[in-house]
């Protein structure tokens, strides 16, 4: 069983920056790669799509996966048109300043219960 | 400078850009041309212009052609004096011309680039074969632009006349068009919601769809995506023209990529797309031939997959 993490525990957790705000307000998983072939390879549900890609094609897998939100690191500039994408879509699109690796290690204690 | 003619632009939708590539030199030229020879009068000349209404005479001798004499030229004569002279002395030698192979674009640029109002062309030969003016470019794109739009036209209606029980769309992927690439497939998710399908339907064809869209826009000379959905069955299609796959065998392999690392950068090219293709499907079919182009086939049973 899946845990339901808040997407405004996820933004806390990361001291992300809400780009924009979508219409699912938790997300059960996470799925984090740079390459957007690999996330399509997923069978989670209910995920939050963790890249440090910024481009519309970021927005367009989440959409084909069904992920409830995105996540980029880094503290990457994201395109006007990435925006846009992830407005028309409704998906929300969170920012962090922290690469990979740590945002995954930040948000790893909301996932694991142990 | 006039503006430029905007035609020959990397934003040109694709039915334009078709048009004036696919177009040749010598379908748009006038073959129908008053000639004369070097030996002529500008007298005589002026009476061709006259009697059958052209601005430009070319000069030939046997099939080639040595020179040109235009209006200007005619009415420098008068000027000066010396319209019973011959041809010769008075046509212009050095000519800008245009070969009859050349696709259209070029004549257009040409019309852009010098400030004349007709070419001679010639053909491989170095003959003469015909000249071509800004209206016959003109006539020629009008005639193919209402071809193209009254085959998009009819595709479009095609859509909208869907057999009961059956919808059935295309559309066309360009090589590296990373922008617009996943707008089909997310057409297909559209409709497919629209039917009611189940969520782990619409999320594997969507996949399916998705990774077959983005291969045709980084492997292939650009495709297009087909889709037909009936009672039982979303038939996903992905046709591209070139430039085939060599080993088929390898290419639905996880991991192996053919991709550079611009591509890379991009978030594609991690060697999966086939072989997840395949993974969502419930039927898949690759077929593909060097040099040709590549057909893949995936099909998703409406209904989910038979659990037992």
């Amino acid at each position: 069983m899946r845990p339901n993490v808040s997407i405004s525990d996820v933004v806390a957790a990361v001291e992300g920056e809400m780009i924009f705000e979508g219409e699912s307000n938790t997300v059960q998983w996470v799925v984090s790669s740079g390459l957007m072939s690999d996330i399509l390879t997923t069978e989670e549900e209910e995920i939050l799509l963790l890249s440090n890609l910024n481009t519309t094609q970021l927005v367009r897998t989440a959409d084909m996966v069904g992920a409830n939100a995105m996540m980029v690191t880094s503290g990457k500039p994201i395109p006007d048109d990435t925006v846009e994408l992830a407005k028309e879509l409704g998906i929300t699109l969170i920012r962090t300043k922290y690469p990979v690796f740590e945002a995954c290690h930040k948000l790893s204690r909301l996932f694991f219960k142990e | 400078m006039p503006h430029r003619f905007p035609l020959n632009t990397d934003k040109a939708p694709n039915a334009v850009l078709e048009v004036i590539l696919r177009l040749k030199v010598k379908d748009a030229m006038s073959k129908t041309i008053f000639s004369a020879k070097k030996n002529d009068n500008l007298r005589q000349i002026q009476h061709i212009m006259r009697d059958k209404g052209v601005t430009g005479i070319p000069i030939l001798e046997d099939d080639r052609l040595i020179g040109m004499i235009s209006v200007n030229d005619i009415i420098s004569a008068l000027d000066y004096g010396y319209i019973n002279e011959p041809a010769d002395n008075y046509m212009t030698k050095s000519l800008i011309v245009l070969e009859d192979d050349m696709p259209l674009s070029f004549a257009v640029s040409y019309f852009d680039k010098y400030p004349y109002r007709r070419f001679p062309v010639i053909n491989k030969e170095k003959k003469f074969v015909g000249m071509i003016s800004s209206r016959d470019v003109l006539s020629a794109l009008l005639h193919e632009l209402n071809n193209e739009i009254t085959e998009l036209e009819n595709k479009l209606n095609n859509g909208r006349n869907d057999v009961p029980g059956s919808i059935t769309r295309e559309y066309s992927i360009q090589k590296f068009d990373f922008e617009n690439a996943g707008k089909a497939s997310f057409e297909l998710k559209k409709i497919l919601k629209g039917l009611n399908a189940s969520r782990q339907v619409v999320r594997r064809a969507s996949v399916a769809s998705y990774e077959l869209e983005i291969n045709i826009a980084i492997h292939s000379n650009g495709g297009k995506m087909r889709f037909e959905i009936d009672e039982s069955n979303i038939i996903i299609e992905a046709v591209d023209f070139g430039p085939g796959i060599e080993d088929v065998d390898l290419v639905v392999q996880e991991g192996y990529s053919t991709a550079n690392e611009w591509i890379r950068s991009m978030g594609f090219g991690a060697g999966m797309g086939l072989s997840n293709t395949k993974r969502v499907a419930d039927e898949f079919e690759i077929q593909s031939e060097l040099g040709k182009g590549t057909h893949i086939k995936s099909i998703i049973y409406l209904g989910g997959r038979d659990e037992a």
